[in-house]
């Protein structure tokens, strides 16, 4: 059997206009510079994506990256996608599973899809067979009937596959890339320029072993970086509660804390009863039938597969049940029928469908409706109140959202969107950033976590620097930051609504977590001191991969990928006026709880974030000395080129 | 006497037969007394969030406590006091 050595990374390019296919390495010191997955991915684009480039033009590169660490027991299965998204950004994803590793099986770490088919199709990777098949047959499916089309097709129950589904094929916003069934990524725009691409999915199998440079060593990396997760030695308050019950437990938390966007977030506290009914109890106790893990987890398996035991919708299948439905919805749409709640996550995955994109627009229209701004008769008739009065007619308008049918075509542009054509000041409850809508997470009562939403370079996007706060202050002493590379007062950074460290905190996880997503690995298992203290993941990364990089090294290539993140975005123009959270988190207070707008307090927060990343203040532009001291002077040059603001 | 409503989430209700909420009349001052008391009562309480070796609160656990309409705040210190229709969440 072919072992493949673990420090070259290859590339298969692929266009689907010509039908030319090639593999060739990349540099070597694009690997010391951003380790591979994410960052390598965000050179990628950054290196071969003209700035102005239409979104939907043939030129438009999608990129899917795996790591050094996939197919290894740290890569978790993980991948990040990434192309220019229509909103104009950077877009990037990532999802877990089996396909990274299996991609690397195949000899192949990276692949460029470029062009457009002029027919449907798919991409075949069997080792190093490649071939452009054609998918008219499989165009229009649903993603579940893909899956099923494919593994018969190729006689192979266990290809791993990456599929768009009706809501990608018709380039609704933030469609997203499917894969085993139920593992999403890319609502950044990914999946809407696969569809424009008329690329329907991508199916690999490979054989070759991945060789682990030093075998003793990464073994001992290991156990130490897997005692910070097991149930009995991890430091971490979240680590049984995630083991035991899954995210959507947050739901019957947040509605105590004053945490939970009601009636698209006009409330932040929900009935407690109504909590329960949709929280992870009942959840795990009657629905779920099966548990299913990514690639080489050690922990309880997060994926939960669900099949509704009884009433209307008895015998409907779906999968996954995590922090974002039990918001979007349940509580933000005012719905407390769990079985509703799976059927429309359900029908999302088999669609296509964004949940956060689906659950924020619905909720946006029926505060439209509530305020009389959309009537019935713009919803075809349906009742668009809190609450769901028409279940079977929400189960619809989902439907005609993925396929751009009657009302569903409004709602298919996303509430930033739609909300610009509606207008009469519905943009003030559009709860979106640089045009993506808001996820689970709220902000006025997690300053961190508003700034983070603000200026997060793909629209929200919580995994960029998840968790959402630093471990206990009581795991690391305050002099052993330094020595991680921390100017950091542990304790203001802890106090959640204190506006003091949240910049620097900020820009601390914003760097960690694109090292976590470079290797790559799962930043769900950031946990313990996992996310202050990287040492542990350096190991991990220079044993499997035989890359000698020191410390510092290591940290900076996070400090490059946040800066390459940006640098893209600067190039489209987009400035400081940008990074802002809604309107509704910016200027309005909250009932109930009595959690102030973010007005006071948010422009201090964004100036340190700003200051301690070598950013300037009123552009939010890298600096000229920030981008030499990383070693991206070919950033400065191609700003200079196109006359960008530079200090 | 005092009147608590105690949450449990749910790996903590696996110590109370999955009772995920419930009142409480107690003369507990402190969370410490109160956790005696519900280890005495459910057991498994003292071992899911008192680090023997330091006596206080475990790392790997957390304790929410309020009054109704109030923010819940963290509870770091067992000898955090506890009053007439306070809530405490534990998990």
């Amino acid at each position: 059997m072919a072992v493949r050595d673990n420090e070259v990374q290859t590339i298969l390019r692929v266009d689907l206009s010509t039908g030319k296919v090639s593999k060739e390495t990349l540099p070597e010191q694009w690997t010391r510079q951003h380790l591979g997955g994410r960052g390598m991915n965000a050179r990628l684009l950054f290196e071969e994506t003209r700035s102005g480039t239409d979104a939907f033009s043939p030129e438009n590169t999608l990129y899917f990256g795996t790591g050094l660490m996939d197919g290894l027991p740290v890569g978790h299965g993980r991948m990040s996608v990434a192309c220019k998204s229509p909103r104009g950004t950077v877009a990037e994803g990532s999802f877990g599973g089996f396909f990274g590793p299996e991609l690397r099986k195949a000899g192949i770490d990276y692949l460029a899809i470029s062009g457009k088919a002029q027919q449907p199709v798919y991409l075949y990777i069997n080792d190093d067979t490649v071939e452009i098949r054609d998918a008219s047959h499989l165009w229009g499916l649903a993603t579940d009937k893909t899956d099923a089309a494919l593994r018969q097709e190729l006689g192979d129950a266990d290809i791993q596959l990456r599929y768009i589904g009706p809501a990608a094929e018709n380039r609704v916003h933030s469609a997203v890339i499917m894969g085993n069934l139920n593992n999403s990524g890319g609502r950044a725009g990914c999946g809407e320029v696969m569809g424009d691409k008329k690329l329907k999915a991508l199916a690999v199998r490979g054989t070759k072993g991945i060789r682990i440079n030093n075998y003793d060593a990464f073994l001992e990396a290991y156990r130490d970086y897997y005692r910070k997760l097991a149930l009995k030695t991890s430091r971490d308050p979240w680590t049984p509660v995630w083991s035991a019950s899954g995210a959507p437990v947050l739901a019957r938390l947040f509605t105590d804390m004053g945490n939970l966007m009601t009636r698209n977030a006009q409330q932040m506290s929900w009935d407690n009863d109504k909590a329960m009914a949709i929280s992870c109890e009942p959840f795990l106790d009657h629905y779920v039938t099966k548990a299913k893990a990514c690639f080489g987890c050690p922990w309880p398996a997060c994926q939960k597969l669900y099949r509704i035991p009884k009433g209307k919708y008895q015998g409907f299948k779906g999968g996954n049940y995590w922090a974002g439905q039990p918001v979007v919805f349940a509580s933000l749409i005012d719905n407390s029928d769990l079985d509703l709640v799976l059927v429309i996550s359900g029908l999302c995955n088999q669609y296509g469908l964004d949940i956060f994109h689906v659950g924020f627009t619905l909720a946006w229209a029926m505060e439209c409706y509530q305020k009389g701004l959309l009537t019935k008769a713009d919803t075809d008739g349906l009742d668009l109140s809190f609450g769901c009065p028409n279940p079977e007619g929400i189960i619809d308008l989902v439907r005609k959202i993925a396929y751009k049918e009657g009302f569903g075509e409004l709602l298919a542009l996303g509430c930033a969107q739609a909300a610009k054509i509606i207008g009469q000041g519905s943009e003030k409850w559009a709860l979106a950033v640089k045009g993506q809508e808001l996820e689970a997470i709220t902000e006025r009562n997690n300053y961190m976590v508003a700034l983070g939403i603000a200026v997060s370079e793909v629209g929200p996007d919580h995994t960029r620097w998840y968790p959402p706060y630093p471990c206990n202050p009581n795991l690391i002493p305050q002099k052993e930051l330094e020595k991680l590379g921390l100017d950091l007062d542990l304790e203001l950074a802890f106090q959640g609504r204190n506006p003091k460290e949240k910049g620097k905190l900020l820009r601390w996880f914003t760097i960690s977590r694109a090292i976590v997503e470079s290797l790559p690995g799962c930043v769900f298992l950031v946990r313990d001191t996992l996310g202050l203290d990287m040492r542990p993941w350096w190991k991990l990364f220079r044993t499997a991969s035989g890359v000698d990089m020191s410390y510092p090294e290591f940290l900076t290539s996070g400090e490059r990928l946040m800066n390459l993140d940006r640098a893209f975005n600067i190039r489209e123009g987009f400035r400081r006026a940008d990074d802002k959270p809604p309107y509704r988190m910016m200027y309005e207070d909250v009932p109930g709880f009595g959690y102030p707008r973010l007005e006071p307090v948010f422009d201090g927060m964004l100036d340190e974030y700003y200051t301690t990343n070598g950013w300037s203040l009123s552009t939010s532009i890298p600096t000229a000395k920030k981008l030499h001291e990383l070693d991206m002077d070919y950033v400065l040059d191609d700003f200079q080129k196109l006359g960008v603001e530079v200090e | 006497m005092l009147t608590l409503e105690l949450r449990y989430i749910a790996h903590v209700a696996m110590l109370t037969g999955n009772m995920l909420k419930e009142p409480w009349q107690t003369n507990a001052a402190t969370m410490q007394d109160l956790i005696d008391e519900l280890d005495a009562f459910y057991g498994g309480f003292r071992e899911m969030f008192i680090d023997q070796a330091t006596g206080r609160l475990c790392l790997n656990a957390m304790i929410y406590y309020n009054k109704l309409g109030e923010v819940p705040i963290p509870v770091i210190n067992l000898d955090h006091p506890l009053s007439d229709k306070g809530i405490v969440t534990f998990w």
